[in-house]
């Protein structure tokens, strides 16, 4: 399914519809064209949002503070062991009971795991919100659990794991990670090791869901379709039986970042697969939004996109001219308090080398030289980047779904433009000087990788001694 | 996973930068949770802003836009010379607007086939107007514009979504790439080769459906129309020039055949420039006797004549996946056009026979109750995938079902589909068509959520019967779809020849007579249920 969705999306953090301000015209009201997100807090902590497009269709979801993240060595896997056994049946209705409601709707149910975030969520027609927020509180509440269905996920999970290792950017980004965060939750794979999810037993997973399914850390999020105070209502109905039984949210323990490196040489592939990243900052930290700025200016590009002599990015349009690697694409993973700022790329082994030196060149470019007027292009591509993907009940209701959990508010549309055109050449670079000037480096690669430059020579490209 | 014992191993020989080489600490690592302060990065922000989780001061005010349901409105207006403008208001900031052209290789008859595959290449290219493609796509981007085409048998669309505010330098750029593309040697050079590599990257893919898709319209419209292929024969990626394209666009890209749609804009505004753009402006082609020019178009009604295509080859496998190589299968039987009073039943059918992947992700909600789910993959679990389509044109359709499994079963795959195909004409269960009709209602509307596919439909609707249909009236056809329907629609469409396409290893092919057989009204009289038993006899 979708777990690690979240790594590779450029644009991972926000989605907002945006109306530009009028310039300078501050006591202007600012016209949005998008209806206003609506936030209700029930009485047992869980946050109700939704955004009212009037649409024929709408999306519902359950966003979950809970992941993989929260787990130990022990039981690392069960997180997504129970998105698993999340359609396979709950005490109210058997597995082909729940498909064949779902199906007659004409609806979809899916769900998905990441490091920090459990998703349940039903796409329908309007007028079936009732039955789907009753089906995700069904499944979240009742699920079954049932031994012979956690005997068999066990060996589709196990399949799933193969189907992961033959999709190498995944591979690359576990590693990546297992590197990154050594020693600490945020290094665990989402799936868990084989030994876990051999073992994994009901227990584990009731365990769970009674420590992290807790009403405080679940938000009810709703676009499309969908009227604020009948979902309030629905939530009322359906979750008002959840407690908040563990005394509070679980501390979370600071995850530390250790700059270093994995490499899987593997001389029998035609291709490299590489990671390099730095640490980025935290959701809520404010520098986010330069630093996806930053990252827009180094882009993406693969090579059916052919010449990229228009490309707003430097790096593209090296890499399409001089034909450096096959395709690469920057990223800005965040996690609660600390996050994964980088690049990955595929190149053949002969152009690694070259590619890696033209990235850092405009690396330490963007915390020396970067100019005014290719951040004002990059902004402006970010803006149409972010708004562009808002198209649909889906995406809304994630991008409110994923707000929520990590701001505790969404970022009202005019606010996050704002943001954005603030950012400076200047702000750039001192963001930028902060988190990848001088800093140690995670490197995570796999394939022939004899090309790519040691760890030192790479960690040496990270300054200039000229500045 | 698997990787994780060896990375442990290999945490052991990572470098602790912080702590310099310290290989004795190899293994006995302790892990503390207390952040190294010196290292880390600072948890504060140089950002000047608050947190992202608190508001920003001194915001204006805002007013937020509230829920509008009336259903919109479709706005047409033909101009002067026969262009036709559409439009639709929608919610949010952004428009997307295009261009729909009746053009694409079912009209290439009495050209090199390839035009429109060289097309789609070329598009967005320089023009009269911005000198380099990268002028045009600078003026794109400050507008927060991204641009795109795409072409099918008998459409080509170019269409771009941009901030509403910049619909007039869209629709500048949507005249300039359409009517008057400068083509010039150099880009014609880099289409050649950007379609030859595409050539190239398609026999090595695994993916076989862009080559099957040609492959059964080829047999379906033998040597006419919708048959020629889409894809540039290899033999004729040299032979295209400028001239022959030129000459295309001059027969085809004419006001008569094309739409200009936008979704989320205001109408009036949007017909002054396009009026302004695409009307009072020339094409490249237009010289003094264009007056007197009449453009030349194959008008012919496509001649369905069924029949097989196959080609024994060997299909590259999936990488890095232990999947068998296999062999495709299509079989497809005419259904109709879009315009036909039948065609919302074959669309009905068409979603009762569903199926997809065998081990598709994803939960409930993706038609694991349809036909080729539950009477063929949950049954022959050899099968790679089995899924029904139905393509429709202006003058007739085409449904087929595509399936996939390794070369020693394709015997057995292509009877198990064709039996199925016959079995269409068949009883039609309650539950099943009240099943079929809500998903594919729901479908019509969860996909119209998005405003490029508004834009489409708008566009494609406009062009071939001059107004939209709104949605509202597709969910009401499709209410009154019975079982009666369904199987008069699966009879007509039975009592064609079917057509045929294989691709992969073809040993244990049938013959299509054999094939042909297996499809037979007369058949299908007999109980299914029956035959599905006998059907591995050896």
């Amino acid at each position: 399914m979708l777990k690690v969705a979240t790594t590779l999306r450029l644009v991972s953090k926000h989605g907002n519809q945006v109306r530009a301000l009028a310039t300078a015209a501050a006591y202007k009201q600012a016209l949005v064209n998008v209806p206003p997100t609506r936030l209700t807090v029930l009485d047992n902590g869980i946050r109700v949002a939704s955004e009212d497009s009037g649409a024929a269709t709408a999306t519902v979801g359950l966003w979950i503070d809970a992941g993989s993240r929260y787990e130990d060595s022990k039981n690392n896997g069960v997180a997504h062991f129970l998105e698993h056994m999340a359609f396979k049946g709950t005490s109210k209705r058997s597995q082909t009971d729940l498909e064949l409601l779902v199906e007659n709707m004409g609806a979809h149910l899916n769900a998905y795991t990441s490091r920090e975030q459990t998703v349940f969520y039903a796409k329908c027609l309007a007028n079936d919100v009732p039955a789907a927020v009753e089906i995700l509180a069904d499944i979240i509440q009742n699920s079954s659990l049932a031994e012979p269905e956690i005997e068999r996920e066990r060996g589709v999970i196990l399949r799933e794991m193969q189907d992961v290792e033959s999709n190498l950017q995944e591979v690359v980004f576990d590693h990546l990670h297992a590197t990154a965060f050594q020693g600490t939750p945020l290094g665990q794979t989402i799936l868990g090791p084989t030994k876990n999810i051999k073992k994994i037993s009901k227990a584990d997973l009731q365990t769970y869901i009674k420590t992290h399914y807790q009403p405080a850390r679940i938000v009810l999020s709703g676009a499309g379709g969908v009227e604020h105070d009948r979902l309030v209502d629905l939530a009322n109905k359906h979750f008002s039986g959840l407690k908040n039984t563990a005394l509070d949210v679980p501390e979370l323990a600071p995850c530390r970042y250790t700059g270093s490196e994995i490499r899987v040489r593997d001389d029998s592939m035609p291709l490299a697969h590489v990671a390099i990243a730095v640490e980025g900052a935290g959701w809520t930290n404010a520098d986010n939004i330069p630093l996806m700025v930053a990252n827009t200016l180094i882009g993406a590009w693969d090579r059916s996109q052919g010449g990229g002599a228009n490309n707003a990015s430097f790096l593209a349009r090296a890499a399409s001219c001089e034909n450096l690697c096959h395709s690469f694409q920057s990223f800005n993973t965040c996690y609660k308090d600390t996050g994964l700022w980088g690049i990955y790329f595929v190149a053949e082994p002969m152009q690694i080398d070259d590619f890696v030196y033209n990235l850092q060149r405009e690396w330490m470019k963007l915390c020396t030289s970067v100019t005014e007027n290719e951040v004002d292009r990059a902004k402006n591509l970010l803006k149409t980047n972010m708004l562009l993907q808002l198209d649909g009940t889906t995406p809304v209701c994630e991008d409110i779904g994923r707000q929520m959990l990590c701001y505790n508010r969404r970022i009202p549309i005019h606010e996050l433009d704002a943001r954005i055109d603030s950012v400076s050449a200047q702000n750039v670079r001192d963001v930028c000087y902060k988190y990848l000037y001088d800093r140690c480096p995670v490197v995570a690669a796999v394939g022939p990788t004899e090309g790519l430059p040691d760890y030192t020579r790479i960690r040496g490209g990270m300054f200039w001694v000229r500045v | 996973m698997s990787h994780v014992p060896e990375l442990k191993l290999l945490f052991a020989r990572l470098l602790p930068m912080k702590n310099g080489y310290n290989v004795t600490r190899r293994g006995v690592r302790k892990f503390s949770q207390d952040v190294d302060k010196s290292s880390s990065v600072a948890k504060g922000s140089v950002t000047p802003l608050p947190p992202l989780s608190e508001p920003m001061p001194n915001l204006p005010p805002v007013v937020y836009s509230t829920v509008k349901s009336e259903e919109s409105v479709t706005e047409v207006t033909t101009l002067s010379n026969g262009l036709k403008v559409a439009s639709e208001k929608k919610f949010g900031q952004f428009c997307t607007a295009g261009v729909v052209i009746d053009s694409g290789p079912r009209y290439e008859v009495a050209y090199p086939n390839g035009i429109c595959h060289f097309l789609e290449k070329l598009s967005f290219g320089a023009t009269h107007k911005f000198a380099t493609r990268d002028v045009m796509l600078r003026e794109l981007e400050r507008h927060g514009g991204i641009c795109d085409c795409q072409g099918s048998r008998d459409t080509t669309v170019y269409a771009t979504s941009a901030d509403s505010r910049g619909l007039e330098a869209i629709t500048q750029v949507l005249a300039e790439v359409t009517l008057r593309p400068q083509l010039s040697a150099e880009e014609i050079e880099a289409a050649r080769q950007a379609v030859a590599y595409e050539l190239e990257t398609l026999s090595m893919r695994p993916e076989q459906e862009t080559i099957l898709m040609d492959m059964i319209h080829s047999a379906a419209y033998k040597g006419n129309t919708l048959g020629l292929p889409k894809i540039c024969p290899k033999e004729n990626v040299n032979k295209i020039d400028r001239g022959i394209i030129l000459n295309y666009l001059k027969n085809h890209y004419t006001p008569d055949r094309m739409v200009v749609a936008a979704v989320g804009v205001d109408h009036e505004p949007f017909v002054e420039y396009v009026q302004k753009y695409f009307v009072d402006m020339k094409p490249t082609w237009h010289s003094e006797d264009s007056e007197s020019f009449t453009p030349k178009v194959d008008k012919s009604i496509a001649q369905y004549t069924g029949g097989i295509e196959q080609e024994e080859c060997e299909v590259p496998l999936y990488p890095g996946s232990d999947l068998p190589e296999l062999s495709h299968i299509v079989i497809g039987l005419e259904s109709c056009s879009h315009s036909d009073p039948d065609f919302v039943a074959t669309c009905v059918l068409n979603m009762m026979m569903g199926g997809g992947g065998s081990f598709s992700a994803g939960g409930p909600g993706k038609g694991m109750y349809t036909r080729l789910y539950t009477n063929v993959l949950n049954r022959y679990h050899w099968m790679f995938n089995a899924t029904a389509y139905n393509h429709a044109y202006g003058d007739t359709g085409l449904f087929c079902v595509h399936s996939a499994s390794p070369p020693n079963r394709i015997y057995d795959t292509t009877l198990v589909i064709a039996r199925e195909l016959a079995n269409m004409a068949g009883k039609v269960g309650d539950m099943e068509l009240r099943r079929a009709k809500t998903q594919l209602q729901s479908m019509l509307l969860m996909n119209l959520e998005a405003r490029p596919v508004v834009f489409e439909d708008v566009g494609r609707q406009v062009l071939a019967t001059g107004k939209r249909k709104p949605p509202s009236f597709f969910i009401n056809e499709i209410e009154k779809i019975t079982s009666e329907d369904i199987i008069r629609v699966a009879r007509r469409m039975l009592s064609s020849r079917p057509s045929v396409a294989a691709r992969g290893r073809l040993a244990h092919l049938p013959t299509f007579d054999e094939i042909q057989s297996n499809m037979s009204l007369s058949k299908s009289d007999a109980s299914p249920q029956g035959r599905r038993l006998n059907l591995f006899r050896a």
